[in-house]
């Protein structure tokens, strides 16, 4: 039965082509991660999602990972409970899109505290989310919710030296609603370099 | 928009071959495209005053850097000066980007060449040094598939100097391209915008005077997540008015009070040739989405068939007319005497008539891509096009006229109808009948065929397609259905009478063709070209006369020679030698083209008119700046304006720069000036002050200046 909802639902979503909106259902999703396996969105319900588009040669995420930004947003809120995927929508052949062997390596030379590093080569996911740049942070709530879509920071820039400056927008976030307040920000403009969908 | 749309292309490219290894930096093992230069427009200047500078992007290798507002990814460009004491830069000026599609993400950018335009104020009581030295660090990404943010500083050495500050002329040209790509900052169009949950709609009505067709409308604003790019902003008509739909980003924190951006258009929001980015900061309430009228497909669907239905009406006009009668003729006669394949000569007809016209329009395509200003019937702006045609026309007549038949009798070549010289003649025909049909068409159809040529390429060539099936549309219709030619009268001395009668429409058609000629090159070549017309028929009537097949042969023999003798010499002596019969006209200049009687500047003229209590305008222009060039077909062409000049006995002066004059140097500098367009009213009242109109102008702006 569910899977019939969430065919409808998916149909819906794919009709009406619009995009995951704050305040709406998270398009749920099933996507293979490096080493096979299925992860699917709602099986993480309960649970605060952070999802992270991510392409390791992009300018704007080696400004946050060659700064250790990324691994230790990562690191501080997985171990606070926060589920963390990291999704790659580079179509093959495209810059961003790596073999599981070169990813692992990637991963542990940055040292990243992700809870997973999803690939979506189709870009499906990617379009429903409405992700266009990387680094595109969205942030879901345990109901599944979309609560927060946009940049990592305020500053836009590749410049590592900013980092310091800006906004850190996904702190500000979750600092808030894992305490419980409510969201500070619900959308902010993403920057980076563009997704490489094919 | 620019001048030299190919240099403009090339010029990256030679650059990127030459100076490689010294632009941008280079990250993550790939090299910047990217280098610029910055350029002052004065060589001095001065304190109390802004100035400008321009810096010049050049992006090789079919990479692209982003706009203010970069869209849906990507970084905009931005400078950080480092300016001494007393000199302050303003808000940095962006050329109007294209739109750079990759579904599902669209970005604002640049490829090629580009400029920004940057205003340098110089602090009144400036204290500091005469030798200065402003750095500017511009930080940019620039991409193509991958990303490269690029920085780089450069350093531009600059006087500060008490004098009037003079323009720099190495530069104009390259500031005036720069302004050409600037949106336009204030116009006469009312622009209004609301908005309804996630839709926004903008209301633009043209001021009075507009008469172009808006097409391709956009919104490309400057504040982001406001719009969704992806979805297509949708065009509609409302009366005078246009109304472009928009989606708005549903992510959107807020929806401001107002909203700011550039719209961008074709053919330009003063006109053809004229700006086609208009810059609005327009209040956004909240309101009814009103409903327009479709525009694009729907009207593209009307000039369709108007076209169709103009090139039926094409056959009627005295240069097809004759032509086509012939035509006609032919289709009596193969009515009579043969039934099998007369769609075969309609079809080729057609593909003659069609084959012209997409020849016609692909080549005036092709040459106004090229940057050439041409329209409909360029041809006819050639001397020596018109002069071949008359002689052509002229020839023609005469053989209506009976004074000689070319072959054995005209009639009788359509009337071949056996055999592929038959099936080829009908192919020639069609051909003939379209580029005998330009010369009418131009009059007839001027304005729609603009249009048409305003439209993407395809859909020009549609335009035209439709234009040659109506014309050739009696006749397939004629040979297609042979039922129809039991209608046609039986052949007879009818025949003979009607063809005597087309003579006197071509003779008609070489008299327009004389005129228009004389319009270009003076009345001594039309009487040039006449004579040589009176020697051409004396060609034809000695062929006509001993060069029949009742003649022997070699009395036909000489009789032939000596005829061609008398229509090609003094024809090519024509078209060799009109120009020395040619009077200085101003072919197709401004000065004709405005209606106006401009006068060449002349302080000493403004002096004297003046002293003698008659208002003086002047009009400082140049022919390689655009916006002079729009301003002055805008303005001038008004026939209010025209009339405001004749009632209030201004006179018009026009200072031309294009080509470096102290004089009008002198005379811009006294205005506090150093570039083009510039216009100076003098009232009639005596010790009156000068107004300076401003730099875009439009009849209202005009009128109001006199008032």
């Amino acid at each position: 039965m569910f899977y019939i909802l969430y065919f409808l639902f998916l149909s819906a979503l794919l009709l009406s082509g619009a995009e995951a909106k704050v305040g709406q259902p998270a398009p749920d999703f099933t996507l293979t991660n490096i080493d096979g396996k299925q992860i699917t969105l709602h099986n993480f319900t309960g649970k605060w999602v952070v999802l992270e588009w991510i392409n390791y040669d992009c300018p704007f995420v080696r400004k946050h990972y060659s700064a250790g930004n990324m691994q230790n947003l990562q690191k501080t809120y997985t171990e606070k409970g926060v589920v963390w995927l990291s999704i790659n929508s580079s179509s093959p052949g495209k810059q961003g899109h790596f073999t599981a062997a070169e990813i692992h390596a990637r991963m542990s030379s940055h040292k990243a505290y992700n809870s997973d590093y999803l690939l979506d080569p189709e870009g499906t996911v990617g379009k429903a989310f409405g992700a266009k740049t990387t680094p595109h942070i969205f942030i879901i709530d345990p109901q599944g919710k979309l609560i927060y879509t946009g940049g990592i920071d305020s500053i836009r820039s590749a410049d590592p030296d900013d980092i310091p400056k800006a906004t850190n927008y996904v702190r500000e976030v979750l600092e808030a609603v894992l305490a419980g307040r409510p969201s500070p920000f619900s959308s902010t403009e993403s920057y980076g370099c563009s997704v490489k969908y094919k | 928009m620019t001048r030299y749309p190919f240099v403009q292309w090339i010029k990256p490219y030679i650059f990127f071959l030459f100076f490689l290894p010294l632009s941008g930096i280079a990250q993550f093992g790939q090299t910047s495209q990217v280098s610029l230069q910055l350029v002052s427009e004065t060589t001095t200047l001065q304190p109390g005053q802004t100035h400008w500078l321009a810096l010049h992007m050049r992006i090789g290798g079919g990479w692209h850097t982003y706009w203010r507002n970069p869209g849906d990814t990507g970084l905009e460009t931005s400078i950080d000066w480092q300016l001494p004491a007393g000199i302050s830069a303003g808000e940095m000026r962006w050329p109007v980007p294209e739109v750079i599609a990759e579904p599902p993400l669209y970005t604002f950018g640049y490829h090629g060449s580009l400029y920004y335009l940057i205003p340098l104020t110089v602090a009144e009581n400036y204290q500091g040094a005469d030798k200065i030295s402003i750095k500017a660090e511009v930080n940019w990404l620039e991409c193509k598939e991958v990303c490269l943010p690029g920085s780089q500083v450069i350093e531009l050495g600059l006087t500060v100097s008490a004098q009037q500050a003079q323009a720099d002329a190495q530069w104009q040209e390259t500031f005036a391209a720069a302004r050409s790509m600037l949106p336009l900052e204030e116009s006469e169009w009312q622009i209004s915008a609301r908005y309804n949950g996630d839709r926004l709609q903008i209301e633009a009505l043209p001021p009075e005077w507009f008469s172009s067709e808006l097409t391709g409308l956009q919104f490309y604003p400057y504040q982001t997540m406001l719009v969704k790019y992806a979805d297509q902003q949708t065009l509609s008509r409302s009366g005078k008015s246009y109304l472009l739909s928009v989606t708005l980003d549903a992510n959107r924190t807020e929806t401001p009070s107002r909203i700011e951006g550039v719209l961008v258009a074709e053919p330009g929001w003063r006109g053809e040739g004229s700006e086609k980015g208009l810059q609005i900061n327009i209040p956004l309430t909240q309101g009814q989405i009103r409903q327009g009228t479709a525009n694009g497909p729907a009207s593209i669907w009307l000039a369709l068939l108007f076209s169709f239905l103009g090139g039926i009406i094409l056959n009627l006009m005295p240069c097809v007319l004759p032509v086509l009668s012939i035509k006609i003729l032919g289709f009596v006669q193969q009515a009579h005497e043969e039934k099998t394949k007369a769609w075969h000569h309609g079809a080729l007809f057609t593909g003659g008539v069609l084959a012209s016209f997409w020849i016609l329009a692909g080549t005036l395509l092709i040459l106004r891509a090229g940057g050439e200003q041409l329209g409909w019937g360029f041809q006819l702006q050639s001397p020596l096009f018109l002069i071949f045609l008359s002689v052509f026309m002229l020839l023609f007549g005469l053989s209506m006229f009976g004074v000689f038949e070319i072959g054995t009798s005209l009639t009788t070549v359509a009337n071949k109808t056996q055999g592929a010289s038959g099936l080829f003649g009908s192919f020639i025909s069609g051909v003939t009948a379209t580029v005998v049909a330009t010369p009418c068409t131009a009059p007839f159809m001027g304005s729609a065929l603009g249009f048409a040529l305003t439209q993407p390429a395809w859909i020009s060539m549609t335009i035209f397609t439709f234009l040659g099936l109506g014309m050739a549309a009696p006749y397939v219709l004629l040979s297609s259905i042979p039922a129809l030619l039991k209608f046609v009268p039986r052949p007879g001395r009818w025949m003979e009478s009607l063809k005597q009668f087309m003579g006197f429409l071509l003779v008609a058609t070489v008299i327009w063709l004389l005129w228009v000629l004389g319009l270009q090159a003076g009345s001594n070549v039309v009487i040039f070209i006449m004579l040589i017309l009176l020697l051409v028929s004396v060609g034809g009537w000695i062929y006509g006369r001993w060069g029949h097949l009742a003649m022997p042969p070699k009395t036909r023999v000489i009789a032939t020679i000596i005829a061609a003798v008398f229509i090609l010499a003094p024809t090519v002596y024509g078209l060799t030698n009109w120009k020395t019969f040619a009077a200085d006209v101003n072919l197709g200049g401004v000065t004709k083209a405005e209606g106006m009687a401009w006068e060449n500047f002349d302080e000493e003229k403004i002096q004297a008119a003046r002293a003698a209590g008659r208002a003086v305008f002047v009009d400082f222009t140049a022919a390689w700046c655009l916006s002079c060039q729009v301003n002055e077909k805008v303005a001038f062409g008004n026939a209010e304006v025209q009339q405001a000049f004749h009632d209030k006995n201004i006179l018009p002066l026009k200072a031309d720069w294009t080509s470096r004059d102290e004089k009008i140097t002198r005379a811009l500098a006294a205005f506090g000036r150093n570039s083009v367009p510039l216009y100076v009213y003098y009232p009639a009242k005596t010790g009156s002050e000068p107004v300076i109109l401003p730099e875009i102008i439009s009849p209202g702006i005009v009128l109001e200046a006199l008032k």
